[in-house]
């Protein structure tokens, strides 16, 4: 036998092998089998642990599972005690007490107190840390002066006293208690923070944990790395799962394989249309609804008069179908939006969804929608209009919105010509964020599960995100009540909310368009995953396996 | 000697000059800002801008930047926050340097022994069958290569990790076969034609006409005289395999410094942009000059200059 053959021949003999063995399970066991340990993805690596300074939702994933707050999301977006006894609301509404439970205790065996509490505020509003989420903490007394650099930290209306944290707010904040499960206010240790300097964060060594688990083999960069149980937290007795191994998986494809694999107990499939639809109809799909939005801002600072004149804007709102925008651009991910807010964020005083509630009854009408958009144009004296529709590259829901949105606009709507404009996410939000486009497709997402999250968003014309920078003063006037005067009132908020709601729609200072929902494929015998619509997006706490 | 690799060494120290200011100044020109968060008011914008520097007059920043990199120190990074840019690819750079040379050692290997498979074959249906290998090894970049693998051995016979690193060696297969494949076409296409030509000299007719053996005349002369050129080819393939790498990297989420700086350009992540470009800078003008002395070395007949 020639010598090439030979080599062939060992090299194919090698591959089946390798191919046996792995087939007969020797390169490790059914992972989703073992009981002591979970397996989840992230999407991103770990940016930092320096929990002032997170602002990415993997990271803040990776914080809540390894550290614990006063309060925390329980299975049904309630926040239930955690390190807190309990929380005591004055009745004026500004102010908190947090009464700590004793013997708390870091994951280092140090004692866990009310100082590093006030420490972790302190710190993520000081303008040295440069926190992206300081605004987070605006609300709370002097944070914002503190922020620009014009009072001093100390002068922050937290303190705290043997086991009890006082809040002192400038107004009453009904997000409050929502605040206090955020992963950028759980507690920090000055003494270590200050110790570990500028590589604080930077490892798992470089943190000390108080929440369920402790993460170990993060060395700053790497894509696997598992978070133990920490027993010293002061629930371990309730804490199952030993282990949680963790990795980093950027492609929602392999994410899918490795689920039907067994290797993670958790996949993502509302990435794209074509992967939801791929994967829809498998039995372990579970549906988690997002507090964010898609809506389009009309740019109404008088650059581009067509959008400046309301019955424009009133005929592109009316000849928008939002719900067939949706399923084409979506595939089904979305839900069709009924106002600015999205929908399953809280529940109204009535108890409906907040979003039910306030509906304002947003219509598609094309004979209404062509009628008004002659007049509008005889208005502002042309006959036809141009117009870009700004969105990003990035995002082929966002495509598909606007491939929609052109093609529905321009037969229904007579004389209108609609340029498509998709640039990088960094660029929309550069472009967005100094008036620089007509139309843009904006997302957003709520920060906690109240109104306010959505609707501060268009208190004044220029501060804030109102990149369309209009300013509608019965929406200004709704929403100045629901913070200040009607903040202790349920009832009176829902209703400044569906007021605020329905001024939008009669001035169409915007067009909604889609409310998120994430789909997952979920391991059914992982029990008690608790997967929140805005803050943690999955907690682990008492997560455990059983044997089937 | 001596004085050649110091005259290149300054080459290279301005040409790394260049690539910095370039870099730089074209980075400028991206949109956005690094602060990656929609939620941001532009007054908290301009305070991190503020924080960070940036709110300074470009020339400022730049000779800011010149200065502190001839410390060595690349900055901090934007988006992994705390992190320094030296950190985060020092812990980067051995995983992509792992694959690289696995990668350079499994496509040398393969590609010498098909090459000269090729050669004493010439013109055999072997030797064709392989040539159609090799061309599309060369013709075929590597991420096309490296989805293909995926889908055969990762998806569908499920013989090897689809995706991961540092748990076990086999998760290092697919990406090493994916980045190997273009140094072993290129090699054996080399050493097939440098082979025949060997096998065809009048020292190989001498020592066949003295009685050594095919094999011996293979090992111990053909093959040494049809190395040299390969030798010249390894600074080339290096560099290829750096940039294929970047790829690669992201198609079976390797935690390299190719994904670092595919990642940090969408995130606006300036200092690591910066670091990971001078870093693959020097690297490559470092293989060249290693290759052109090397070189210079085994072939006497080359005078550097």
């Amino acid at each position: 036998m020639e010598t090439w053959k030979k080599w062939t021949l060992a090299a194919a003999a090698v591959l089946v092998v390798a191919g046996g063995t792995r087939a007969a399970g020797w390169w490790g066991a059914d992972k989703s089998k073992d009981k002591n340990t979970l397996n989840y993805a992230l999407v991103t690596e770990i940016q930092t642990m320096d929990l002032s300074k997170q602002v990415d939702q993997y990271s803040s994933t990776i914080a809540g599972n390894t550290g614990a707050n006063l309060l925390r999301m329980d299975a049904d977006g309630k926040p239930v005690p955690d390190l807190a006894k309990s929380v005591d609301v004055s009745e004026d509404g500004k102010t908190y007490i947090a009464h700590l439970r004793s013997g708390l205790k870091w994951s280092d065996g140090s004692s866990l107190t009310a100082k590093d509490f006030v420490y972790s505020w302190q710190r993520i509003v000081d303008p040295k840390t440069a926190s992206q989420y300081a605004y987070l903490a605006s609300g709370v007394q002097n944070a914002d002066d503190i922020t620009a650099g014009k009072k001093p930290v100390s002068d922050l209306g937290v303190s705290a006293d043997g086991d009890t944290i006082t809040f002192k707010l400038d107004n009453p904040m009904p997000q409050f208690k929502s605040l206090l499960t955020f992963t950028n206010f759980m507690p920090q240790k000055q003494s270590f923070v200050e110790k570990q300097g500028s590589k604080y964060g930077t490892t798992a060594e470089k943190q000390i944990y108080s929440g369920p688990y402790k993460l170990e083999g993060w060395n700053g960069t790497n894509n696997k790395f598992k978070t133990v149980k920490n027993d010293n937290y002061w629930d371990a007795k309730n804490v199952k799962t030993k282990t949680v191994n963790w990795q980093v998986v950027k492609k929602p494809e392999t994410a899918v394989e490795l689920y039907k694999k067994g290797e993670i107990d958790r996949a993502g499939i509302y990435n794209s249309p074509e992967i939801y639809k791929a994967n829809k109809n498998n039995k372990d799909v579970t549906k988690v609804p997002q507090a964010a939005s898609t809506y389009l801002e009309y740019n109404q600072t008088g650059k581009n008069k067509f959008l400046a004149n309301e019955k424009i804007r009133q005929a592109l709102n009316m000849a928008t179908n939002r719900a067939e925008a949706t399923k084409q651009a979506s595939g089904g991910i979305f839900d069709t939006a009924t106002g600015l807010v999205s929908n399953n964020l809280t529940k109204a005083a009535n108890g409906q969804d907040l979003a039910t509630f306030v509906n304002p009854g947003y219509e598609y009408d094309k004979d209404k929608a062509s009628q008004l958009f002659a007049e509008g144009l005889k208005e502002v004296g042309e006959t036809k209009m141009d117009v870009t529709l700004l969105g990003d590259a990035d995002t082929p829901i966002t495509k598909n919105y606007i491939d929609y949105l052109k093609q529905a606009w321009e037969s229904n709507l007579k004389g209108i010509s609609v340029t498509e404009k998709f640039v990088p996410f960094k660029q929309r939000l550069q472009d967005q964020q100094s008036q620089n486009f007509d139309i843009v497709l904006n997302n957003w997402t709520g920060d906690y599960p109240d109104g306010s999250t959505f609707y501060d968003l268009f208190k004044s014309p220029t501060a804030g995100n109102n990149d369309g920078q209009f300013k509608n003063q019965a929406y200004i006037d709704a929403i100045t009540k629901a913070d200040g005067s009607d903040a202790n009132d349920p009832v009176a908020r829902s209703n400044d909310f569906k007021t605020a709601e329905a001024a939008l729609k009669d001035q169409a200072n915007i067009n909604p368009l889609g409310s998120w929902n994430a789909y997952y494929l979920v391991r059914p015998n992982v029990k008690n995953v608790v997967m929140n619509s805005t803050g943690l997006p999955i907690d682990l706490t008492h997560a455990y396996r059983t044997d089937k | 000697m001596t004085k050649y690799i110091l005259k290149r060494l300054i080459i290279l120290l301005f040409t790394l000059w260049i690539v910095i200011t370039l870099t730089f100044f074209l980075m400028q020109i991206m949109p956005g800002t690094p602060f990656n968060n929609p939620h941001l008011s532009a007054q908290a914008i301009a305070q991190m801008n503020e924080t960070y520097g940036l709110d300074k007059p470009l020339w400022q920043q730049y000779l800011t930047y010149l200065v502190n990199a001839l410390h060595g120190d690349l900055g901090t990074s934007f988006q992994y926050q705390n992190q320094s840019v030296s950190m985060l690819i020092g812990q980067r750079l051995p995983i992509s340097a792992q694959l690289g040379l696995q990668a350079l050692v499994v496509g040398l290997v393969v590609g010498l022994w098909l090459g000269s498979v090729s050669a004493r074959h010439q013109n055999s249906k072997l030797d064709g069958t392989l040539g159609v290998f090799s061309t599309l090894g060369i013709a075929m970049p590597s991420f096309i290569i490296a989805i293909a693998l995926l889908y055969l051995f990762g998806y569908e016979w499920q013989l090897f990790p689809v995706s991961g690193w540092g748990d076990s060696f086999s998760e290092t297969v697919l990406p090493t076969l994916a980045l190997a494949a273009a140094p072993a076409a290129v090699t054996a296409r080399f050493v097939r034609s440098e082979m025949i030509e060997s096998l065809h000299s009048d020292y190989i007719e001498l020592a066949r006409a003295k009685g050594l053996s095919d094999k011996e005349l293979v090992n111990h002369h053909a093959y040494r005289n049809s190395l040299i050129p390969v030798l010249t080819l390894i600074g080339p393939m290096a560099a290829n395999l750096l940039t294929g790498s970047v790829l690669v990297e992201n198609i079976f989420s390797i935690p390299g410094i190719g994904q670092q700086f595919v990642s940090s350009i969408p995130t606006k992540d300036f200092p690591v942009i910066m670091g990971t470009t001078i870093v693959y800078a020097a690297m490559l003008m470092f293989m060249i000059l290693v290759t052109d002395v090397l070189t210079a070395v085994v072939d006497p007949r080359v005078r550097l200059q």
